[in-house]
């Protein structure tokens, strides 16, 4: 479900873009009322693979690219997100990059003096390698950790979920 | 952020740490080189898609302003409006950056991308994302 809202916030953000920003008050209504439905089908469960190898991942997190279609009416693009992936053990760990003070990428060991954790650039967040936002920075809670698993050998990125490993 | 009305409601709340926007600034005419203008337009809304996706909590990017015969008036008026908003920092993205007094201008590379495979747009407009990205976080370091 939470899925759902990262797609339609990133078709806003196509359409708010330079040249067809004077379309979306037309498309966007339109888009919503037509695709709703599909959305609610599709949004459960489906694993996406990636194009990493579960081999390369190892206990340091690493950016996996993960690819999906977004059919909005007719409108129709491909969308790509990422995840941090790692090694915990032989246990698979996906977290979202998104902030959640206010929603900035964040980057693993992005700040020199905060070399095993995530740094937020936006107002200086900072978060554990499991997740957990380092009180006394500006992030209110942790980061979101995603469905992982493997396929083939491939590593597989599912749903959006609160993060399970921090308490 | 972006000007749709969710955004704008978290903007008003926490314009304290959206401190920035930017205008994305280009031009429309039909008489002068068209092509290349649409060409500028489209890396200039793939490059604003990403900037909103890494710097979301700290940008805010306001419509495209487009003009013609290079007149800079509405952008001038604009700068005036975000800053009297909030805003601490005001960028123009643009092909063609304009002076105006208080504003950060971002230059961008003139890139055809008519004849282009999709990949090559990709790592192109990538090299370009990250050098607009660079550049915004000078300007937050430089505390003018
Ligand atoms: S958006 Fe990440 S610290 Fe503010």
């Amino acid at each position: 479900m939470s899925q759902k809202v990262t797609r339609r916030q990133f078709l806003n953000y196509s359409l708010m873009g330079v040249g067809s920003f004077m379309a979306a008050g037309i498309i966007l209504p339109m888009g919503r009322f037509a695709v709703d439905p599909l959305f609610q089908g599709e949004a459960e469960g489906a694993m996406i693979t990636t194009s990493i190898k579960v081999d390369e991942i190892t206990e340091e997190p690493t950016k996996v690219d993960f690819s999906f279609e977004q059919q909005d009416g007719w409108y129709k693009s491909e969308v790509t997100d990422f995840a941090w992936v790692y090694k915990d053990g032989d246990k698979l760990i996906a977290l979202s990059p998104v902030c959640k003070h206010l929603g900035c990428t964040v980057t693993w060991a992005g700040d020199d003096a905060n070399p095993n954790r995530f740094f937020c650039p936006c107002h200086n967040g900072l978060y554990e390698k499991n997740g957990k936002n380092v009180p006394g920075t500006p992030p209110r809670g942790p980061l979101d950790q995603y469905e992982v698993g493997k396929s083939d050998g491939f590593i597989t990125i599912g749903e959006l979920k609160p993060n399970e490993l921090v308490n | 952020m972006l000007y749709n009305h969710q955004d704008l409601n978290v903007l008003k709340d926490e314009i304290e740490f959206v401190d920035t926007a930017v205008i994305p600034f280009a031009y429309g005419d039909m008489n002068e080189d068209p092509k290349m203008h649409a060409s500028d337009m489209e890396m200039m809304q793939m490059i604003t898609v990403h900037l909103e996706k890494q710097f979301k909590g700290r940008l805010f990017i306001t419509p495209a302003v487009v003009t013609v015969n290079g007149i800079t008036a509405v952008v001038e008026d604009y700068s005036e409006q975000l800053r009297n908003y909030g805003f601490k920092k005001i960028i123009i993205l643009s092909h063609n950056v304009p002076q105006v007094e208080g504003t950060h201008g971002i230059q961008l590379n003139h890139i055809p991308l008519e004849d282009m495979s999709a990949d090559m747009k990709m790592s192109l407009i990538d090299d370009e994302v990250k050098d607009t990205m660079k550049q915004i976080i000078a300007v937050w370091n430089n505390k003018k």
